[in-house]
Order: structure tokens, then C-alpha cells, then sequence
């Protein structure tokens, strides 16, 4: 567990700006896990190369920039998403997409300078963004005190942000609507445990957001060789192209994937429960009720991000978003 | 100089950079007023500004999300209840797209408009003063997407003002706060995405989540944002009026025409309101702009005749009349005038019968319209009392229209973001689609839960007008810089443009969007910016061809003479 815990907080820090540290920091852990127990504080030296980075999370001119151009069409996603399911599931329901995250309980895992967050609380859901770096969640606070509609004190602020790896959370017996954790996969050492941490910790029925870069060469090519070392617009280090995950592969993740019951974290799944996605892996074809996969396509010359349509698996090629759906009722009936 | 400005400005912003830590409640500045957090202030309540708070206000979710505070320094009630008698129009009109009439109207506040008071233009006839080369253009050629549209709709400022202030009232979300001048503004840290702090001369600070200029020509917004802007006068005068004249005879049909006529001192514009009454916009040069606003309003209502009919010549002979006796200190007396223009007349063969003559009103007598009198406007008899007055025209056009660091959170609209010369009645038109450009980028950002002050989200906005607005803008320059010569190698090259290319051509292609033409289903939604690139293009080949017609020109003055090039000229219609 601490060794998780260990895990999940270097590997949050990783996605914080200063990604150039990966390498350097993996020896360091890598180490520290041989000699013995850890603790999970982090270098004073590191903090300060992080603040000055993190700070640049809402220079929307800046290394960022990309992010913050892709954070409406991640939102739409999100909100689309669970818009459809709550119709379906209530036919009658009157209310409109920009309503669809009203009130919902929505955990944001690796939540950075809190671009995700912010948009999440303005869309009304009682959001909580944690993020294993402090200094991200100096930053993502700061700047939410800066906006009257989020800040703590206004009262009605539905924002909050801990620094926290997602594991401790697991230990409290809350449990969310919705999780989101963007850009954070690629940067994880263990994606399998960070996948199901982040799973159960939702509530049955509840929603699971993730985007991530594939491993393909167009992806290798977009965002390692023209992103960091063409244009440079991206600090060198911050993407290492073996830690991409295929869309495939993720898909996959969860056919084999099974709730664990009481919702606590157990090594093998009881065989009872139905797999997260049925469809088996040999179409591509998903039920629109248990997941959804899109691709990310940037319009250079509207220099905006946009949604590829559904089915438009070459658009998967580089950044994309899955959505998928925790069964409601995480044990089937005793066949 | 603007532009040192902001090259001072763009250095400070990244000195800011360097001292990036969350200090934002360090304000600067902030006099110890009451500091009220709002999402949306507007500064300006123009028609650009007020158009912008009724959109903003008519939008559900904007209403039920964003607090919206427009501050203007005038007084907008006495707006809110002009009321002007049937007979009288104020002199202030604008010329509305369809587009722009569609949009009014799909945000409710076209229900408003006192429509007695505007009048569609269902005919254009432009022409050079020059060459005399014409293009018509008839509300039928145009495929309309509504019926009795015409091409375009003349309204009173006033009365469009007034509409959307009257839908204002419906609208209680939105927080109107006249009389109230904007003193300063400041940023209230050093951050980049800082929250500008708007200072009132109430003693109040309202801190904007989005600040909007849309405060005219002279923008403080704009000034405060550092935006730097770049343009020229054109040392040009708009003088205009409300003019009086008969009603057009049976056999002419409505007073539903729009004249303009290109004068080398600049174009001159009839706007039709009423049967009675049209709109005057005469933009000629500062000195004789006052010299004849100086003159008895008879004086001026013979010159407005004559420069609608008289040979470019004896019109420039006139105007040297007018300036000497401004000059002089002398006012000219319209009968003067009158003997002046008779004998001009005279020597020119233009019969006292002859829809060219200015004098035919002299006789008072209407019978039978003379031949061509669709030609040219109905004769003015009279200037409605205390509706002269004239305006600068310039070019002008920020840099951008979003602000960064000092200006973090700032768009322009309007004539904040643009001025341009009148003469395609397209200034308001430019400000009402960045409106609904605003207005839909901000509606945008909120189904997304973004943030609607932030650089990003803003982006969308100036990406759809920047370039659509800058097209226009060049295009109608162009043509005011074409026009506005009487060199013989432009004139012929105009003379032969203006006819060569009647059909498809560039200049009709402008004025045709100046006329407002809505193109409706038939042509994509991009189509009015192209339209205008046509436009500029033909320009270009316009400008090309003159250099030809210098070469024909030369050869002929060489070889045969100039009487024959002036005969050339004079042999086209
Ligand atoms: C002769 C002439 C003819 C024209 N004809 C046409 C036409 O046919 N068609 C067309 O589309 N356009 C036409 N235009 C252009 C059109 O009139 C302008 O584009 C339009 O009026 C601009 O509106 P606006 O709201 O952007 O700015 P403005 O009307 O200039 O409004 C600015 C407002 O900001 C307020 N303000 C400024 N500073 C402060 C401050 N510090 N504090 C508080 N309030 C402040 C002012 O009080 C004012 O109300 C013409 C212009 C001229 C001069």
C-alpha cells in the first residue's frame, strides 16, 4: 500500500510541469523503494522547481496553452456523456446539457493548476481536485481564490482541492459520481493500479473520465518529436512515448476489468461481477451504454481542438478520451 | 504615438512574468471604495454596447450565470423616452444589414423599434462624379432570403437605441448604470489573467470576471488595455442632415432609393426615410464641411442639389465660391447662388426641365417628372431645423481585440475595435456581428464551464471577426482612396472599371454588401466576407488597370491630344 501510495505521489508530480525531472526522479525512487520504508514528503529543492513551473498552468499563452484550448472540448465530452446517460436512464428529465453535472460528487485525479476543476465547479458539480504535487495545489487554489464564483470563502463555492494521492482516498468512505483524470495516465508507472484506484472510487453506476496519449507513431511524432523537439512548446521530457497506452490497450483494461465487492480494493475479482465494456475485443464496436472512445483532433487553423465523431478510429491516433461506465450493480445475480 | 505604448506595455507584461506569485489581492491602487465582483461590465452604452447587454440579457443561460453591469457616461433615459414626432427624424442613421436586422430581431429587441420610423432600401444608384459611370442595384437582383426587406433598413440611431433600451427593461439581470463615467481602470495584480478594477465617478469599483470597450472611437477601455491601434484620418468631414423634399411623383414610385455619388472631395449619400424626408451623410473636406455648415441652410440645401446633378467642373467651381465667401466672412446669399448655378446650368445645356437641373423647385411647380428623374435623389427644399452637423472620418483599427497582461480580460467591440470611413454604411453593421460574435463565444464557454474572461476562451471571438472585419475594412478604403481622386488616368480606368465589371465585379460586389444584401440560404455563411474580398480584389485590378489607362492616356495626349482623352470620356454614359 505506501509503496502505492509512494507510487501515485511521485507519479502526480510527474505530470506537474517539470516532466523533465521523470527520469531523474525514477532513479531516485527507484532507490529510495530498495532502501526500505518511505515517506511521502518531497525534496524542498523539488517544490520550488515545481511552484516556478506550475505557476505557468495558467499562462494561457504559454507551455499550456494546448491544455487550455483542449479543456472545452474535454469538458463537452464530460458533459455530453453523462447528459446522455441521465436521459436515457429518466426519459422524462427536463433539463439541458449545461445542467448535466449540476450537483454531482466529481473527483479530479492529478488535477495540476486545476483547469479541469474549475470548469467542473462552474458547471455546478461539488468538485474536489487533488493532486499528489503541493505546489500544483498551491497554484490551483490561489487562483480559484482570485475568482469570486469559486473561492472557499464565497460560501458557495463547490471547489476544494487537497493534496492527496488518489490511493488515500480509497481509505475514506466517500465515493464519487464521477472521476476525471486527464493526462495523467501516460505519465503513471503502474497504469493497471492507477486504473483501478481510480475505479473504486466511484460509486456503482458512476462515471469514469480518462484521456491519454496512444502509443503510435503519429502520436510519437505529434507530441515527442514536433511538440518538445521541433517547436519546443512543450518542455523536453515531459512525454516518454513507452508509457503511452493504445486505445486497445486501455479498452481492454476494462473487458477483463470486474468490481470488487463492498467496493474495497481486492487482488482478484470474484468472477460473479460483469466486466466494465462487454463487447468483446474483436469489434470495435462499443455499447453506447458502457463506454465511449474519442480522438482529440486539432484544427491548426482554427488553432482549437475538437472532437473526432464517433467510430473515427484513426482520429485515436494521438490524444484521445474514454468514457466508461461502472455496472450498477457490481455483482450479477448468482448465475 | 500608440504604438510606443505598447511596445512599453507587451515589455512590461513580461517583466510580470518574472514576479509571478499569488499575490492577486495586492491590488494596486484600489481607492478604498467599495470593490463589486461582476462577470461582464460593459463599458459604452452606444447601440454597439446597449446590443450587447440585450444578447446577453435575452440568453438564458448567460442570464441565469453571469452578472452584467453596463455603464455608459450619458444619460440613457432621456433616450429611453425620445420621442420625435412622425415629421422630424434625428440626424443620426444608420443603414442596417439584413443580417443585422435578422439578429435584432432573434434577440427580441427589433419588437421594439418604432419600424414607422425606418424605411427599406429597395434601389441603389451609384455613381462617379467624375465619369458619371453608374451602377444600379435593385433589391430584386439580390436573392432575398424575406420579402419587403429591400436591400437594406434606414433607421435613426435614436430609435434603435431606444428599442434596446426598452428591452432592456424586460431584461432585470442586466444592471444599467448611466450618467456614470468610467474615471479609470487598473488591474488588480501584476498576474497574467489579472481581474481589471473598473473605477466610477459614483466612488464605486466594479472588478470584471470579462471587461468589454465598447466605448466608441476614443476607448478608454482600449487605452487602459494597452491596446495599441492603427489608422489615419482622412481629412474628411461627414456633414450630416435631415433633409426635406417632396414626395416623388406617381410615375416614380416610393421614396425608397439610396443615392450616392462619388465626388473627388468625397462621396455624398441620400438616404431615404420617409416620402418626405431622407438622411444626409456628405463627407468632403474640413474646410468646406465649414464653410457650409457655416452657410444660410438654403445655401446648403442648393448644394446638396447641385452636388447631386451638376458636372464635376462647375461643382468644384461652386465650392470655390462657398470657401472664398467662408473665407471672407461674407455668408453667401442663396439667391447668389441660385444666378451662379443658373448660368452654370446654362453652359452646361441642362435645361430648367432636365431632372439634372437643381433649380426646377424655384418654380415650385411638380407636374410631370422630368425624364431620368429616378437618376438622382428629389430635389431638397428644406433642412430640418438643427440637424447640421458633421463628423472626422477616419480609419482606424486595433491591434487585436483582446487585451494581455495589463488588459488581461478586455475585448473590444464596435467602433472601439474599428472606425471607417461611412461611405458603405458598414460601421454598425461591423459592431452588431462582433456582437453576436461576443455574445455566442461567451455562450460557448459556458456550456463548457469555462471561464468567459480567459485569453483562450476569447480566442473564438477575435478569430471570427478579426480577419471578416479587416476585409471589409480595407475594401471599403480602398474604394474611398479610388474615388477620391480626379486624376484623368484613375477616372478613365474608374469610368471603365465601374462598367466593364458591372456585372460580377468588384465594385458592385462591395456596394451590394454596403446595401446590406442578404444572400440568405443561397451562398455559405462565409460568403459576406468574400463578397467583400472580391471587392478588394477588384480593387486591386482596378488600380492595375490604371496604370494602363496612364499609358493609353499618355500615348493619346502625345499623339492626338487631350480633347480627345476628355472626349472619351465623355462619350461614356
Ligand atoms: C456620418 C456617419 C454615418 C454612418 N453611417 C453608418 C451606416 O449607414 N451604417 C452603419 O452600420 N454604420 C454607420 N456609421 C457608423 C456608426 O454610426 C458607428 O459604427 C456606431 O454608431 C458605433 O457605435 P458604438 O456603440 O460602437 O460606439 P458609440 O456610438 O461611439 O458609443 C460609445 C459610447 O461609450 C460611452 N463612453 C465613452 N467613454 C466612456 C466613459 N469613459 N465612461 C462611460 N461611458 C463612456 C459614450 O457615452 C457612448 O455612449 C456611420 C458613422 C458616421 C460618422
Amino acid at each position: 500500500m505506501v509503496s502505492t501510495i509512494l507510487r501515485q505521489t511521485f507519479l502526480q508530480q510527474s505530470r506537474s510541469p517539470s516532466i523533465r525531472q521523470i527520469s531523474y526522479s525514477c532513479r531516485r525512487l527507484n532507490g529510495a523503494l530498495k532502501s526500505g520504508p518511505s515517506h511521502n514528503s518531497v525534496n524542498p529543492d523539488e517544490i520550488a522547481h515545481f511552484s516556478k513551473l506550475s505557476s505557468e498552468w495558467w499562462d494561457e499563452q504559454g507551455e499550456f496553452s494546448f491544455l487550455h484550448k483542449m479543456n472545452p472540448v474535454r469538458m463537452q465530452f464530460i458533459r455530453d456523456r453523462i447528459f446522455e446517460v441521465a436521459q436515457e436512464e429518466n426519459p422524462g428529465l427536463s433539463s439541458k446539457p449545461h445542467q448535466a453535472l449540476q450537483g454531482l460528487d466529481i473527483l479530479d485525479v492529478g488535477c495540476g493548476g486545476g483547469l479541469l476543476s474549475e470548469s467542473l465547479a462552474r458547471m455546478g458539480a461539488n468538485t474536489l481536485g487533488i493532486d499528489a504535487s503541493q505546489s500544483n495545489i498551491a497554484i490551483a487554489s490561489s487562483h480559484a481564490s482570485a475568482d469570486p464564483a469559486l473561492k472557499p470563502a464565497s460560501g458557495r463555492s463547490n471547489l476544494r482541492y487537497r493534496n492527496a494521492p488518489a490511493e488515500t482516498l480509497l481509505l475514506e468512505p466517500k465515493r464519487y459520481d464521477v472521476v476525471c483524470s486527464m493526462e495523467v495516465l501516460e505519465h503513471v508507472e503502474n497504469p493497471a493500479d492507477f486504473l483501478s484506484t481510480c475505479a473504486e472510487l466511484l460509486k456503482p453506476g458512476g462515471h469514469l473520465f480518462l484521456s491519454t496519449i496512444a502509443r503510435t507513431p503519429t502520436a510519437y511524432f505529434l507530441t515527442i518529436l514536433v511538440a518538445e523537439d521541433i517547436l519546443g512548446k512543450v518542455s523536453k521530457g515531459t512525454h516518454t512515448y513507452a508509457k503511452y497506452i493504445k486505445p486497445s490497450e486501455l479498452l481492454d483494461y476494462f473487458r477483463d476489468y470486474h468490481s470488487p465487492p463492498n467496493n474495497q480494493l481486492k487482488t482478484s475479482p470474484p468472477v460473479s461481477s460483469r466486466p466494465w465494456i462487454t463487447s468483446p475485443s474483436s469489434t470495435t464496436y462499443l455499447n453506447r451504454s458502457e463506454a465511449d472512445i474519442r480522438g482529440l483532433i486539432y484544427k491548426p487553423l482554427a488553432a482549437r481542438w475538437s472532437l473526432a465523431p464517433r467510430d473515427a478510429w484513426w482520429a485515436l491516433e494521438c490524444n484521445y478520451m474514454l468514457w466508461v461506465r461502472k455496472p450498477k450493480e457490481p455483482y450479477a445475480a448468482a448465475r | 504615438m500608440p504604438l510606443s505604448r505598447t511596445t512599453t506595455g507587451r515589455f512590461a507584461n513580461r517583466i510580470f512574468r518574472q514576479s509571478l506569485t499569488a499575490q492577486r489581492y495586492q491590488s494596486t491602487g484600489i481607492p478604498s471604495s467599495e470593490v463589486i465582483d461582476t462577470d461582464v461590465v460593459i463599458v459604452g452604452g452606444g447601440p454597439a454596447g446597449l446590443a450587447l447587454a440585450s444578447t446577453l440579457g435575452s440568453s438564458e443561460s448567460i442570464r441565469n450565470n453571469l452578472k452584467v453591469t453596463l455603464v455608459d457616461g450619458g444619460d440613457l433615459s432621456k433616450i429611453k423616452t425620445w420621442n420625435a414626432p412622425p415629421t422630424s427624424f434625428s440626424n443620426r442613421v444608420v443603414s442596417l444589414t439584413n443580417k443585422s436586422k435578422a439578429f435584432l430581431t432573434d434577440i427580441g429587441a427589433w419588437d421594439h423599434v418604432d419600424e414607422a420610423r425606418t424605411n427599406a432600401v429597395e434601389h441603389m444608384q451609384v455613381w462617379d462624379g467624375v465619369s458619371d459611370a453608374r451602377i444600379e442595384f435593385d433589391a430584386q437582383d439580390l436573392q432575398l432570403t424575406r420579402v419587403n426587406n429591400g436591400m437594406a433598413t434606414l433607421t435613426e440611431i435614436l430609435n434603435l437605441q431606444r428599442a434596446l433600451l426598452r428591452h432592456l427593461d424586460n431584461l432585470p439581470n442586466i444592471q444599467l448604470l448611466h450618467r456614470t463615467k468610467v474615471t479609470s481602470i487598473t488591474a488588480d495584480s501584476e498576474d497574467k489573467g489579472s481581474w481589471p478594477l473598473i473605477h466610477l465617478d459614483n466612488n464605486s469599483t466594479l472588478r470584471a470576471r470579462l471587461l468589454v470597450g465598447a466605448d466608441g472611437f476614443n476607448s478608454p477601455v482600449r487605452t487602459f488595455a494597452q491596446i495599441p491601434s492603427f489608422g489615419w484620418g482622412y481629412n474628411t468631414q461627414a456633414i450630416v442632415a435631415t433633409l426635406v423634399h417632396p414626395p416623388r411623383g406617381a410615375f416614380e414610385g416610393p421614396n425608397t432609393t439610396a443615392y450616392q455619388r462619388f465626388l473627388p472631395t468625397g462621396p455624398i449619400a441620400f438616404l431615404p426615410l420617409s416620402p418626405t424626408m431622407s438622411s444626409l451623410v456628405w463627407s468632403t473636406k474640413p474646410a468646406l464641411a465649414a464653410a457650409l455648415q457655416a452657410a444660410d441652410p438654403n445655401v446648403l440645401a442648393i448644394m446638396i442639389n447641385a452636388a447631386f446633378r451638376l458636372p464635376h467642373l462647375s461643382m468644384k467651381y461652386l465650392h470655390q465660391r462657398i470657401l472664398e465667401s467662408h473665407a471672407a466672412g461674407i455668408s453667401i446669399l442663396p439667391d447668389t447662388l441660385r444666378q451662379e448655378l443658373q448660368f452654370r446650368e446654362q453652359s452646361h445645356a441642362v435645361g430648367p426641365t432636365s431632372a439634372y437641373s437643381s433649380l426646377q423647385i424655384i418654380g415650385g411647380q411638380q407636374g410631370i417628372p422630368p425624364a431620368d428623374s429616378e437618376m438622382v435623389p428629389p430635389l431638397v427644399t428644406q433642412i430640418q431645423a438643427g440637424t447640421v452637423a458633421s463628423f472626422p472620418l477616419k480609419y482606424n483599427h486595433a491591434e487585436t481585440y483582446l487585451g494581455e497582461g495589463v488588459g488581461a480580460r478586455t475585448v473590444l467591440v464596435g467602433d472601439a475595435a474599428h472606425t471607417i470611413h461611412p461611405l458603405a454604411g458598414q460601421g454598425l453593421n461591423l459592431g452588431l456581428g462582433d456582437v453576436e460574435s461576443l455574445a455566442n463565444c461567451i455562450t460557448a464557454t459556458i456550456a463548457t464551464g469555462g471561464d468567459i474572461g480567459s485569453y483562450t476562451s476569447l480566442l473564438r471571438y477575435s478569430q471570427s471577426r478579426y480577419l471578416a472585419n479587416h476585409t471589409v475594412m480595407s475594401a471599403v478604403d480602398k474604394l474611398h482612396k479610388l474615388y477620391s481622386t480626379d486624376s484623368d488616368a484613375i477616372v478613365w480606368a474608374r469610368s471603365v472599371g465601374v462598367e466593364v465589371l458591372n456585372e460580377l465585379d468588384s465594385v458592385k460586389a462591395a456596394m451590394m454588401m454596403s446595401a446590406g444584401a442578404d444572400f440568405g440560404n443561397v451562398a455559405p455563411p462565409s460568403w459576406s466576407a468574400s463578397g467583400w474580398n472580391i471587392a478588394a480584389s477588384g480593387v486591386e485590378i482596378l488600380a492595375k488597370a490604371t496604370k494602363t489607362a496612364e499609358a493609353v492616356g499618355n500615348t493619346l495626349t502625345s499623339t492626338i491630344g487631350a480633347n480627345l482623352s476628355t472626349f472619351i470620356r465623355s462619350t461614356r454614359p
